[in-house]
């Protein structure tokens, strides 16, 4: 099981910290740190749970309907309703105060548990779940190769979804429904529709397509609790010319940044080798945080994994870890293009786990 | 989804705005900080007509003036969230609680309330109190829940919308054509999605006679004579569930009439229990096994206010609007429904 093996990991890494318990925090938004400790993929509230060093695992829940999700889905693992949650946690942590305990992620833990670190006796150890959630396993990387997969089934659900008069969200609601059924527990998405105004991708609005929209998309459906990224654009009726170049422009970055991806280089190199590319067309403004978030990024556990693709990251990235590569960002002639592959890190190069050709797709219009 | 002044005109917003200021005032309150997440975002939604769909941010009211809302949102998303939020100045910066902490800082403001205080991410509360040392941070739940006990005409339009997309995505499921339980949580979210919803989570009881339990179902799974699915949708921010019994047997029909007709009933100023007891008779083949009242007061869309859990006596406000489950056990196995409802207005 890979929960399984992914607490006895944490287990193992709070040894080497000389821990007794980690307390970890999780919501849907930010649900890693949680999931890797407990296997719980909250939806509704908040989260907190004390992982003993002998494995014992206690979950902390403010809402009733996730206790019930939480007793079916995580086994071997204590589930407590706890409306007040925050006080009930602290209370429990005043009885724990000859205890070494660690917390992760500790920007999220709410500030009346923070606030008692010292009385409480509590250290951050957010690096040492971060290196956790990083470095997969060959049953986490598993899990991401099922999700690339049905990812490109979605991205074909959605392609066909699109055409003239079809407002955004339902192509969404068509890949939402097509995920459901077919074992995807999560799915984040988001899409952006038009042209030279378009500076970035958003939740649907009610939009509707028409003839010469780019329609961009990043769909990222969770298996098993872990995530998978997709990022293509489309245009509705022939490309333009000026679509047609900047999307070669894009692939060429992308490409530029998988050949970079490789056991021993660190973030930053991937990153710059996807910006010389738009600065060897003239459009390197367009790499700045004015224009865009991140080059790429890790996926695993959560949608937005550590560590993020830009010039200024130095994680070094090793053999296992699953990433993301793309070079998404607004383009002065054509408006916010995206492509991207998921990819997993190998001694020489990489595995692409993306399946969906690379092409701008034309559906007519 | 896109903002509509025609659904959610500013003059509402400048009134729920102004609300709470008149609760500030009372409170010695100078400034209010509320916190938004895609997981907490129901009070800056309330106040702004924003919701995020990832990431953080925190709104600032201040006691006079524009509001300032400062997110961790990236640059480039920045004129969306201008469009959906037509009251606030808008600042994407990485550290949201020093941009506000150092804006505070210069104003004249003492005493700041913050909903839900002790939930505040530490390195937000952190940023907050280093720049600014000299403010008092005192607890504003209790505040702002005051905005939040009537809703208005706004936010009732909103949740009728919402829990209409809700019923209409029940209405597509066909006991007798359904089979699965993740080609069934497809269907719904499918048809929520389709009307509107910006979000939908569907939960599915795939057996009810052996488990009373839901959950977020996304692989085969068979149903059973009798299931339930709850659809939990949101509309531009306002959120409603809606759990209904599937089975071939006319207690269900006459239990879903019963729940209808219960929130109808609901009073202002007497115990939920104590009503909800008094309904029951009118099904006398039907024992009382559940009960839970939720609502919106704070940053979730819905929290528990009221349960057969708690001992707690816990009367409805009237004009708040509230989401009602009732488990009901019986001979052919157990009945489940949750209908949402105003007190002292005709149901939404």
């Amino acid at each position: 099981m890979i929960a399984d093996d992914r607490r006895a990991r944490l287990i193992e890494a709070m040894a080497e910290a000389d821990l007794d318990m980690l307390l970890v925090y999780g919501n849907a938004w930010q649900v890693d740190y949680l999931r890797y400790a407990t296997d719980f993929g909250i939806l509704e509230g908040q989260a907190l749970a004390l992982v003993r060093s002998d494995g014992h695992i206690i979950l902390y829940l403010d809402s009733p309907l996730e206790v019930d999700r939480a007793e079916l889905d995580c086994s071997g693992v204590d589930v407590i309703y706890a409306p007040d949650l925050i006080a009930e946690v602290d209370h429990a942590l005043d009885r724990l105060r000859n205890h070494r305990i660690g917390t992760a992620p500790q920007r999220l833990l709410p500030r009346r548990i923070a606030g008692r670190a010292k009385a409480l006796n509590l250290s951050d150890q957010t690096s040492v779940v971060d290196r956790l959630l990083m470095g997969k396993m060959e049953s986490e990387i598993a899990a991401i190769r099922r999700a690339a997969k049905v990812a490109d089934e979605g991205y074909r659900v959605f392609m066909n979804a699109a055409c003239p008069g079809r407002a955004d969200y339902e192509l969404i609601a068509e890949v939402e429904a097509f995920f459901r059924a077919n074992g995807v527990d999560d799915n984040f998405q988001i899409i952006g529709v038009g042209g030279v105004e378009v500076r970035g991708m958003i939740p649907p609005g009610g939009k509707r397509l028409k003839r010469g929209d780019l329609v961009t998309t990043e769909l990222t459906p969770c298996v098993d609790g872990y995530y998978a990224q997709i990022c293509r654009t489309l245009v509705i009726g022939e490309p333009t010319a000026e679509q047609r170049a900047a999307h070669a422009l894009y692939r060429e970055a992308m490409e530029a940044g998988i050949a970079a991806v490789r056991d021993g280089v660190i973030a930053a190199d991937i990153a710059r080798a996807e910006n010389d590319v738009f600065r060897k067309h003239g459009l390197g403004e367009y790499t700045t945080s004015e224009y865009t978030r991140v080059r790429g990024h890790g996926m695993g556990l959560f949608a937005d994994s550590k560590p993020h693709l830009l010039e200024n990251v130095t994680t070094r990235i090793d053999v296992g870890m699953a990433l993301i590569v793309h070079p998404n960002t607004y383009h002065p002639a054509v408006g916010y293009l995206v492509i991207g592959d998921a990819v997993i890190v190998t001694k020489d190069g990489c595995e692409v786990l993306t399946g969906v050709p690379r092409e701008l797709v034309s559906v007519p219009g | 989804m896109e903002w509509n002044p025609q659904e959610l005109p500013v003059d509402v917003l400048d009134a729920r705005i102004a609300r709470l200021r008149a609760e500030m005032k009372c409170a010695g309150l100078d400034a209010f900080i509320v916190y938004t997440n895609n997981v907490r975002p129901s009070a800056v939604a309330h106040l702004t007509g924003f919701t995020p769909y990832w990431n953080e941010g925190l709104l600032l009211v201040p006691a006079s003036g524009r509001l300032v809302f400062a997110t961790a949102l990236s640059n480039r998303v920045v004129d969306w969230i201008r469009s959906t939020n037509p009251v606030s100045e808008v600042t994407s910066t990485p550290r949201p609680g020093k941009f506000l902490g150092e804006w505070l800082a210069k104003d004249t403001v003492k005493q700041a309330g913050v909903l839900e205080l002790d939930a505040m991410p530490s390195e937000l509360a952190s940023d907050l109190a280093i720049a600014a040392p000299a403010i008092q941070w005192i607890d504003g739940s209790s505040t702002f829940a005051g905005v939040r006990r009537r809703i208005d005409a706004a936010e009732q339009r909103m949740l009728e919308r919402a829990d209409a997309i809700a019923v209409a995505a029940l209405d597509e499921v066909n006991v007798t054509a359904i089979s699965d339980a993740g080609a069934l949580a497809g269907l719904v979210e499918k048809q929520a999605r389709l009307a509107g919803a910006e979000e939908a989570y569907i939960a599915v009881s795939p057996d009810l006679v052996s488990d009373l339990r839901f959950n977020r179902i996304s692989k085969p799974i068979s149903l059973a004579e009798r299931f339930a699915v709850r659809a939990s949708v949101a509309y531009k921010g306002s959120w409603v569930r809606r759990t209904r019994t599937f089975a071939k047997d006319d207690f269900v029909r006459r239990a879903n009439i019963w729940l209808e007709d219960v929130v109808r009933k609901i009073e202002a100023g007497k115990f939920f229990a104590g009503q909800l007891a008094a309904c029951v008779d009118a099904l006398p083949d039907a024992k009382l096994a559940n009960w839970m009242v939720e609502s919106c007061s704070g940053s979730y869309p819905l929290s528990v206010v009221a349960s057969s859990r708690s001992s707690e006596g816990k009367a409805p406000i009237d004009g708040s609007f509230y989401v009602l489950t009732v488990e009901f056990l019986l001979e052919g196995g157990p009945w489940i429904g949750s209908a949402p409802l105003i007190v002292g207005k005709p149901a939404p």
